[in-house]
């Protein structure tokens, strides 16, 4: 039985605009346990970098609950709070902005370790810097090299490198290869995989790839304008995606195959402002398969199947689900016969 | 041979700087036929934008420099039109999506003022002509006409992206060239701007060349595949060719970088090592740093582009051998290069673990 590291109950964070508030995280909640990693999803503005800043208490949560080892942390102030960043790290998205230009790949990797006076004299400070570079792959002789003169994998490595040298349990990867080509990307991937099976560290890891995460993820959690939309194991949520906006996201990718012959869902408009939503589901606008409670009522987040949540009011007329969740029917019904279907409802 | 429609021969663009002379472009060719679509792949830094640049003669000079070489668009030379050839050729008969919408729009006139804009230099129109054409367009890439009059910041990402095909569309250009037009953008909003554009380019039977990183972009949109590598073609042929009989083991690399969706892999398989630096390009072939089967040969002699199956082309030296392109590295061959040197102790870098662990694997 894996342990429970992290546990989030209905999570908030809101922003206060000009115009009203603004749900960046609207009743978020999960489980991570360690040595796993789970999955954040979704498109651009749809709240998942908060979340990862909301956990790590970057960002004063506006309601809710983050239990770290059993312990809420939520407003955990101060020399607490210190501690408990030693535990707690993140990687930023953008290796070229988040890396200090006037400090030097040593200066950098030393400055977490200085803070939280984890090296006893300067031999063994420079002992330590070596071996982390060692770890992330860093040649010594960049030691010295300044972030300009390192191309993007470099510099990611130094942020892999500062986010591990206070020993975290728990890191928040956001978007860590975004920015990367897919050979280099390939490389920080399977960096992060060997670290997590040597020191058994948890990842949130926040991304709008599909197939990166995939790769990488225990649990994937879907997000859409601020809300869950679905949660499940890696391999559930890819082989039966339940909610409409997970299945659009999935038919959405390219994929570097020529005999695949997905339907293509091709989802219309865009996302709805996250400020002030209105009452129902945030996807109805974009949903092939709204109904009128979709847009007055807020749809609860439920286990439809073991372990796979969903929100969403119609999840088991869409996917031919019977009460205990097993399926019914064909596995994978054509599109239009599903909605002729709906409409008799 | 019939008359293509861009025809690019020998093409080498290279960049003076201060520290040193920078190869962009080292003598490609390509030819693109009316209607078609032409992949343009490779990793930052291996010339792709420079091509797309160079084929509407916008190099910027100083530093840049178009060494040699000839860019034929329906038997014109591209490289030696006068001004004002070159102004009525640019936005009329070839035309450029860029990668970044938000830069690519001016703050401060609406969209309908740019797209009338490209109408009125390129055709004899009375403004207001023009701006009900810009309209139309607009109409086309599914944005409400009445939308015209607004600004660029009132535009999500994927909305201005679409002005920014519709302006590109907006003369029927015969060729276009799309900078990674959707990398900018969502996995939703870009599966509808690539269904778009898919559907526009029949509609206006305009021919494109699609540069991007996303091999998976590519499997849905062009008919033909080039796989650039430091300024230099690798791989090119038809979409079955480079997907279905990957040649090169730079195109193979790629593919193995990618996370698959449909099976599950336990480790990816990275290329090892980094983009060469193109002021400092190793000897011979320029990606045998890099490669798994890299022997002496790759190491001192350039490989040429040899066609390995009927319009399928690979500039490899070990692609025609009849045995797979697989040489065992028991010669110790695994030299790391940095700015094309062989480095002697590459002991610390991570690559080389990554080399060491795959090998455990196998």
């Amino acid at each position: 039985m894996s342990e429970e590291l992290l546990r989030v109950e209905h999570l908030k964070k809101y922003f206060d605009t000009p115009h009203g508030k603004l749900h960046a995280v609207d009743d978020v909640g999960f489980i991570l346990n360690k040595g796993e990693t789970l999955g954040v999803v979704g498109e651009s503005g749809c709240g998942k970098s908060t979340l990862g800043r909301t956990v790590l208490g970057l960002l004063p949560a506006t309601d809710g609950k983050i239990y770290f080892e059993g312990e809420d942390i939520t407003h955990v102030k101060g020399k607490h709070r210190r501690e408990l960043q030693k535990e707690m790290q993140i990687i930023f998205q953008d290796p070229y902005s988040s890396l200090n230009p006037r400090y030097n790949v040593f200066e950098l990797i030393s400055s977490p370790l200085r803070t939280f006076h984890l090296c006893h004299g300067k031999e063994e400070l420079e002992k330590r810097v070596f071996e982390l570079m060692d770890t992330v792959g860093l040649a010594r002789r960049y030691a010295y090299a300044y972030p300009h003169e390192l191309d993007g994998g470099r510099r990611q490595r130094i942020g892999v490198a500062r986010a591990l040298s206070v020993d975290p349990q728990f890191i928040v990867c956001d978007e860590p290869v975004s920015a990367l080509d897919v050979s280099i990307q390939a490389q920080i991937l399977n960096l992060l995989q060997d670290l997590q099976d040597e020191k058994k560290i948890s990842y949130m890891f926040v991304t709008h790839d599909m197939s990166v995460v995939k790769h990488i993820s225990n649990d994937i959690l879907v997000m859409y304008v601020g809300s869950m939309v679905e949660k499940a194991p890696t391999k559930k949520l890819f082989s039966m995606p339940l909610h409409p906006y997970t299945k659009g996201l999935l038919s959405a990718i390219p994929v570097p195959s020529i005999h695949r012959q997905n339907k293509r869902i091709i989802m219309q408009g865009e996302l709805t402002s996250p400020v002030n939503p209105k009452p129902g589901c945030r996807f109805a606008s974009r949903c092939p398969y709204v109904k009128d409670k979709c847009r007055s009522e807020y749809p609860v987040y439920r286990e439809v199947m073991p372990e796979h949540f969903v929100a969403c009011h119609y999840a088991e007329e869409i996917n031919y689900l019977d009460k205990d969740g097993t399926t019914s029917g064909q596995e994978q019904p054509e599109k239009k016969t599903e909605e002729r279907d709906l409409a008799k409802v | 041979m019939s008359e293509h429609l861009l025809e690019i021969n020998d093409l080498d663009v290279q960049f003076h700087t201060m520290d040193g002379t920078v190869h962009a472009v080292n003598g490609i060719s390509l030819e693109i036929d009316p209607g078609e679509t032409l992949g343009l792949v490779g990793e930052t830094g291996a010339g792709k934008t420079t091509t797309a640049l160079s084929i509407l003669n916008l190099i910027q000079s100083p530093p840049g420099k178009i060494e040699h070489g000839e860019i034929l668009f329906e038997g014109r030379n591209v490289l030696e039109m006068s001004e004002a050839e070159l102004h009525a050729y640019r936005g009329s008969d070839v035309a450029m999506i860029f990668q970044d919408p938000m830069t690519a729009l001016n703050p401060i006139y609406t969209v309908e003022y740019q797209i009338a804009e490209v109408i009125q230099i390129h055709e004899k129109v009375s403004k207001e002509e023009a701006i009900e054409k810009a309209r139309e367009m607009l109409e086309f890439v599914g944005i409400p006409a009445e939308r015209g009059c607004e600004y660029p910041h009132q535009f999500s990402g994927g909305m201005k992206q679409r002005v920014v095909i519709a302006m590109a569309l907006a003369c029927s250009p015969k060729l276009l060239l799309a900078d990674e037009p959707t990398t900018a953008l969502d996995v939703t909003i870009q599966a509808q701007v690539l269904d778009m554009m898919n559907d526009l380019k029949k509609k206006f039977n305009s021919a494109m060349l699609l540069i991007t990183h996303d091999l998976g972009v590519v499997a849905e949109t062009c008919d033909k595949v080039a796989i650039m590598y430091a300024g230099k073609i690798m791989e090119y042929g038809s979409l079955e060719d480079i997907f279905d009989h990957t040649a090169h083991p730079y195109t193979e690399g790629l593919f193995n970088s990618i996370p698959s969706l449909d099976e599950d892999v336990e480790r990816l398989k990275p290329i090892r090592g980094l983009m060469p630096d193109p002021s400092h390009l190793p000897e011979g072939c320029a990606f045998n740093p890099r490669c798994p089967y890299a022997d002496k040969l790759c190491q001192s002699a350039e490989a040429e582009l040899q066609e390995v199956g009927p319009g399928h082309y690979c500039r490899c030296h070990h692609v025609n051998k009849g045995v797979p392109m697989y040489f065992p590295d028991e010669k110790g061959n695994e030299l790391a290069y940095q700015h094309g040197l062989p480095v002697s102790n590459p002991g610390n870098d991570f690559l080389e673990k990554g080399q060491k662990g795959e090998k455990a694997d196998e």
